[in-house]
């Protein structure tokens, strides 16, 4: 088990492209953390440079104390659940999963045990003695993780190994992997492209973007104070909505509103004091669907007249897609909410729940 | 150290080219070892030989002395050396058209059939066989013998039905004819025949003697001592014999005892006034009777189907030319001629070849996408629209996949011309890659013109050469 | 359409019907195709059915009957042949010794293009050095060299082989397999890279933090699923090596055991050829190939189709 420790790692690949740009992060011993962000964000390459798969053009991964960077991934200790499961067709279960020990020449009868214990933890036992190619999706999924777990690396790293499985089962499998983790108290270092899967089962998260790594930090952390609009449209679903605002600032109150006056905001004293400081004379609004209700809230806050568009049923919930202006607004109800299409609906939210960003640079303002 | 190594990495450019630190490029060792064989196979047998054959063939006959373009002048002003080029270029214009032919012909027609493994295996199987096992196969298919070559053989049961050998053929291919062979009472008639020089009437008789038939013939057709012919009323009787008779050399025009009769010959009875009277032929003495013949007056006429010589089979590994050749230079002959043994061999090599065109053309027919055939039928394509304007287009990059291969196949072609034609053909036969073989093992060895012909062929697989980069490049 | 509209057949029938009606009239009926596929597989049988013919009549009959006789006269069948050509046992210049030198020739060359090949495709596939893509184009490049090319320049190399390292291959057996496994590399690297390409980079990544480095990789993961491709290039190329004529003729010199395609070359050559003979070599040369083929077929056929370039 092992502190995983990355320095100023960065990625450009031969023809000039830069795929990660100083990427700084301590992971903890025994912590599960989850890089998550759009494909093409640069968290897979991020994970196969701590592997060891791909070249570090500059800056230094860190393994349990030791700069690994020149490391073969075979002398890293550690071990990687691909997308794919990458298990050898030609090899039986037992096989796939006792080959890293055979290729490390331990004792006959250690492997055995060591495979034993695994197949046992994730419900194998019946199934060693079979090529991948017999195994449904999940159990070749749990090959690929006995495979890791044999191995007993200082730390797990983890490729989307749920995005080859059908929805009930990744979600099953999800919570087997927590489980996993509880047990084995090992460092976790997991990549996704689904909020979701990060949100439920990392100790932190990673959200990496065009390279970069936008914020760091717990589920509840990047749910409540977002460091920028993309994390902010990121977590969370149905996604934030956004509106561009013009700073209106009479008598000393700071108010907001859009270019046609639908939507308007007052501000609490905070977020006004941020939003002079900022100075400029547009902003962008962030409110979550879930925030949101029929009806302003008596001391100000935010107001939205919208005339509803379409209404989804989600069984508890009810989702309302509602146009004002050129936005379309999304709000989660309570699915007996009696809404139909064409209400004209006042929404509002509570003055804590609005977020805002620097219309250009898209970083909180309230953060700032 | 490992934060030393941290900082070289630093300072190195942004791009930083694997291998650069000692790590990695052990790293990286373990897979590049493993090419080193393979390249120095290559370089040495295949890359060194390329330049060093392109050297050869600026070089003299031992490659000792420098002659500049020298060779590539003498192969391009020598007959026997140019003809290969017209060989090659033959090899080249049908082989390839016809083999993808055939090899789509049999693919599509082989899906329709439920024994379509067992077809195509059998189509396949010559693919496996050696062309030098090919070529003697074919070479004896061939032959020029009826009794050995099936081609002929067969040629010679269709001639034999509708013009059957008579008993006493004459090759006149030798100089002999059929007038050569009048001796007594006979002058050559119309169509080759001969007819006698008197006429005869019912109850007479007539002596007809012939020459130029060998004993071997007579034995052969168990000829009978020579009989007088008797009257019979109301019959024309008499003899035909050979007018040779060993005890009275040099006497002709009598019927001596050790003379024979010529059995077996179809006789007509010609009316003086025009018309066949009655047929009939000489038994073994050589006596005919033509029976209840009218008065007046005949002549007998020996037909000239006793004359027609068997079929003696084709020479189809000859070199006699399907092209007329007669008022051309010896160049132009050796240019503009296209002799027989080549249709032989491309028959030869179609054998040979047509499996693997079928099974590469049926492996793009499978590959191809059901629905878009099945759209063309729905759109009111009949069968042979849906196969001329939709498959074929579709199949058209695995056609000409099959026609490129056969093109480098045929420039090379070897095997089949050093065995199949006869020692009298091969040079007529002769191609690019015999030749260089010829000039560089054969008699007389010439290493500059061999490698000339060598870097030749080489200039002409490159298209092709060019084009399987491009394809697997793009 | 038109046609079929005017003889009336579908009187104001849809589209569909029409299409359907046309197709009927004009698809030649399943008993023709096999027909006419019947005498076209008939006509490829003959010329191997009258090899066969030819070497199980006696001697004697070649000239005099044709062996379409048979058909009638069954009992013009003899082993004789067989008999007579064996009988003279590994004596150098009979067939029996042919048919090991051919087997002595095409096995090892076999073993090593595999081999070789597949070392060099892992590399290029596997590998992680610059440059790769271009040797692999030059590889490809060098697939359709002419043997030709080869011939001259490697005679003499082998000579000078004789006065630097004191050994001459040529007229070797060796010699023969060298050159025949440096022009079988291009195609075999070509095959085996292709086969590598589908193998998935995960297995091998896996495998490298599993701690198995390239030769382990290669023999554990890359070869076992590499079969397939293997057999397919290990049976062209021995198909391949056991037909060749030209690179023995040349590279085998006057030595006295030589293949089987020789021993037919200089029979067919010899002025009074006897063609019972030459037949029953035949018939033993293809018997080999014949045998692989139908073994291996599948994999033949993958090599066939890989090679449609060569």
């Amino acid at each position: 088990m092992a502190r995983v420790v990355l320095k100023d790692l960065t990625k450009r690949y031969p023809g000039g492209t830069l795929a990660i740009d100083k990427l700084n992060l301590d992971i903890a011993d025994g912590e599960f953390v989850c890089f998550v962000g759009p494909s093409g964000c640069g968290k897979t390459t991020a994970l196969r440079m701590i592997a060891g798969l791909e070249e570090i053009t500059s800056g230094r991964v860190e393994i349990g104390g030791r700069v690994v960077n020149d490391l073969s991934p075979r002398d890293r200790d550690i071990a990687l659940v691909f997308q794919s499961y990458a298990l050898y067709p030609h090899m039986t279960v037992y096989d796939n999963m006792s080959f890293g020990l055979r290729l490390r020449k331990f004792p006959k009868a250690d492997i055995d045990k060591s495979v034993r214990e695994a197949a046992r933890i994730l419900d194998l036992e019946p199934y060693l003695d079979r090529k991948p190619g017999q195994l449904s999706g999940g159990q070749r999924q749990r090959v690929a993780l006995g495979r890791a777990i044999v191995r007993e690396p200082a730390a797990f790293l983890m490729d989307e190994p749920l995005s080859n499985l059908d929805a009930k089962l990744r979600v099953q499998t999800r919570a087997e992997i927590a489980r996993l983790h509880q047990r084995l108290e090992a460092t976790m270092i997991y990549v996704t492209h689904d909020q979701v899967e990060a949100m439920t089962m990392a100790d932190r998260i990673a959200v990496m973007n065009l390279g970069v790594l936008e914020q760091a930090g717990t589920p509840q952390e990047l749910y409540e104070s977002p460091a920028n609009r993309f994390v902010a449209g990121f977590i969370g679903s149905p996604s934030m909505n956004f509106v561009d605002m013009t700073v209106a600032d009479v008598d000393g109150t700071v108010g907001l509103s859009s270019a046609d006056g639908a939507i308007s905001a007052a501000l609490t004293d905070i977020q006004a004091a941020a939003v002079r400081r900022l100075g400029s004379r547009s902003v962008v609004l962030g409110v979550r669907p879930e925030h949101l209700d029929i009806g302003a809230p008596a001391d100000g806050g935010l107001r939205i007249q919208a005339v509803v568009d379409v209404t989804e049923f989600l069984g508890n919930d009810r989702l309302i897609h509602a146009s004002s202006g050129d936005y379309d607004i999304v709000a989660m109800m309570d699915a007996n909410e009696p809404l139909k299409v064409g209400d004209k609906i006042v929404l509002g939210a509570d003055p804590r729940h609005v977020y805002l960003f620097d219309a250009e640079s898209g970083a909180s303002v309230a953060a700032a | 150290m490992a934060v030393i190594a941290v900082e070289d990495f630093e300072r190195e450019a942004p791009v930083a080219p694997p291998g650069g630190a000692g790590g990695r490029l052990r790293r990286h060792m373990g897979s590049l070892l493993f090419l080193v064989p393979a390249a120095i196979w290559l370089l040495a047998i295949v890359v060194y030989p390329v330049v060093a054959t392109v050297r050869y063939s600026l070089f003299n006959e031992t490659a000792t002395k420098y002659v500049g373009l020298n060779n590539y002048k003498s192969i391009f002003s020598t007959n026997s050396i140019l003809l290969t080029f017209r060989n090659n270029v033959i090899w080249v214009l049908v082989f390839p058209f016809f083999v993808t032919f055939i090899g789509l012909t049999l693919a599509v027609l082989s899906e329709r059939i439920r024994w379509s493994t067992a077809f195509k295996t059998i189509i396949f199987m010559p693919v496996v066989f050696s062309l030098t096992a090919s070529a003697l196969v074919w070479r004896t298919i061939f032959d020029t013998d009826p009794h050995v070559g099936v081609v002929n053989a067969l040629i010679m049961t269709v001639h034999d039905w509708f013009s059957p050998p008579g008993a006493y053929p004459v090759d006149t291919s030798a100089g002999q004819t059929v007038a050569s062979l009048a001796s007594t009472g006979l002058r050559p008639g119309p169509h080759g025949t001969l007819l006698s020089t008197s006429t005869v009437s019912p109850g007479r008789t007539i002596e007809l003697g012939m020459i130029g038939i060998t004993p071997a013939t007579l034995t052969a057709l168990n000829a009978q001592r020579a009989a007088a012919p008797s009257p019979t009323p109301g019959a024309v009787t008499g003899l035909v014999w050979r007018d040779f008779s060993p005890s009275h050399p040099g006497a002709k025009g009598k019927v001596f005892p050790d003379e024979v009769g010529l059995p077996k010959i179809r006789l007509a009875l010609v009316r003086a006034t025009g018309g066949t009277a009655a047929t009939t032929s000489t038994a073994a003495n050589g006596q005919f009777t033509f029976s209840h013949v009218g008065a007046g007056a005949y002549r007998v006429q020996i037909q000239s189907s006793n004359f027609t010589a068997a079929f003696t089979g084709v020479f189809w590994l000859g070199t006699k030319s399907l092209t007329p050749t007669g008022q051309l230079s010896q160049t132009e002959q050796a240019l503009l001629s296209v002799p027989l043994v080549d249709v032989a061999m491309i028959i030869a090599y179609l054998w040979v070849w047509a499996g693997f065109a079928m099974v590469v053309i049926g492996a793009g027919l499978a590959a191809l996408n059901r629905e878009v055939l099945e759209a063309a039928r729905i759109d009111g394509a009949t069968e042979w629209q849906t196969f001329r304007r939709v498959t074929v287009p579709m199949l058209m990059p695995v056609l000409i996949v099959v026609f490129v291969t056969m093109i480098i196949n045929v420039l090379k072609i070897f095997d089949i011309i050093i065995n199949m034609p006869p020692g009298s053909s091969q040079g007529d036969a002769n191609t690019l890659a015999l030749a260089m073989y010829n000039f560089g093992f054969g008699n007389g060895v010439h290493t500059g013109l061999a490698s000339a012909l060598a870097v030749i062929l080489f200039v002409l697989v490159v298209p092709a050469m060019l084009w399987n980069l491009k394809k697997i490049k793009g | 359409m038109t046609s079929v509209a005017a003889t009336g057949e579908v009187p104001g029938g849809g589209a569909a019907g029409l299409g359907r009606a046309a197709l009927r009239r004009l698809r030649p009926s399943r008993w023709v195709i096999n027909l006419v596929l019947v005498v076209v597989g008939a006509f490829w049988l003959l010329p191997t059915v009258s090899l066969l013919i030819i070497s199980l009549r006696p001697e004697g009959l070649f000239t005099t009957s044709g062996w379409w006789q048979v058909f009638t006269i069954p009992s013009q069948l003899t082993l004789h042949n067989y008999k007579v050509l064996f009988s003279n046992g590994l004596a150098p210049g009979q067939v029996l010794d042919s048919l090991v030198t051919s087997l002595l020739i095409t096995v090892p060359a076999t073993i090593l293009v595999t081999t070789v090949a597949s070392l060099a495709a892992y590399s290029l596939v596997f590998g992680r050095w610059r440059g790769r893509t271009t040797i692999f184009l030059v590889v490809v490049g060098l697939m359709v060299v002419p043997v030709q090319v080869g011939l001259i320049p490697v005679t003499r190399l082998y000579r000078d082989m004789g006065s630097w390292i004191g050994w001459n291959p040529f007229g070797t057996i060796p010699g023969v397999i060298i050159f025949h496994v440096a022009f079988g590399l291009p195609f075999g690297i070509f095959l085996m890279r292709n086969f590598f390409m589908g193998i998935p980079l995960d297995l091998l990544e896996a495998g490298r933090i599993e701690g198995a480095n390239e030769w382990t990789l290669f023999l554990r993961v890359v070869l076992p699923l590499g079969l397939p491709a293997i057999a397919s290039l290990a049976i062209f190329q021995f198909i391949w090596v056991w037909n060749d004529l030209l690179v023995a003729l040349v590279f085998l010199g006057g030595n006295s055991h030589q293949p089987l395609t020789i021993f037919m070359f200089d029979q067919i050559r010899t002025f009074s050829a006897s063609y019972w003979e030459i037949s029953t070599g035949g018939i033993v040369s293809i018997v080999v190939p014949l045998i692989v083929f139908f073994a291996f077929q599948r994999y033949f056929v993958r090599g066939v189709l890989a090679g449609a370039v060569k």
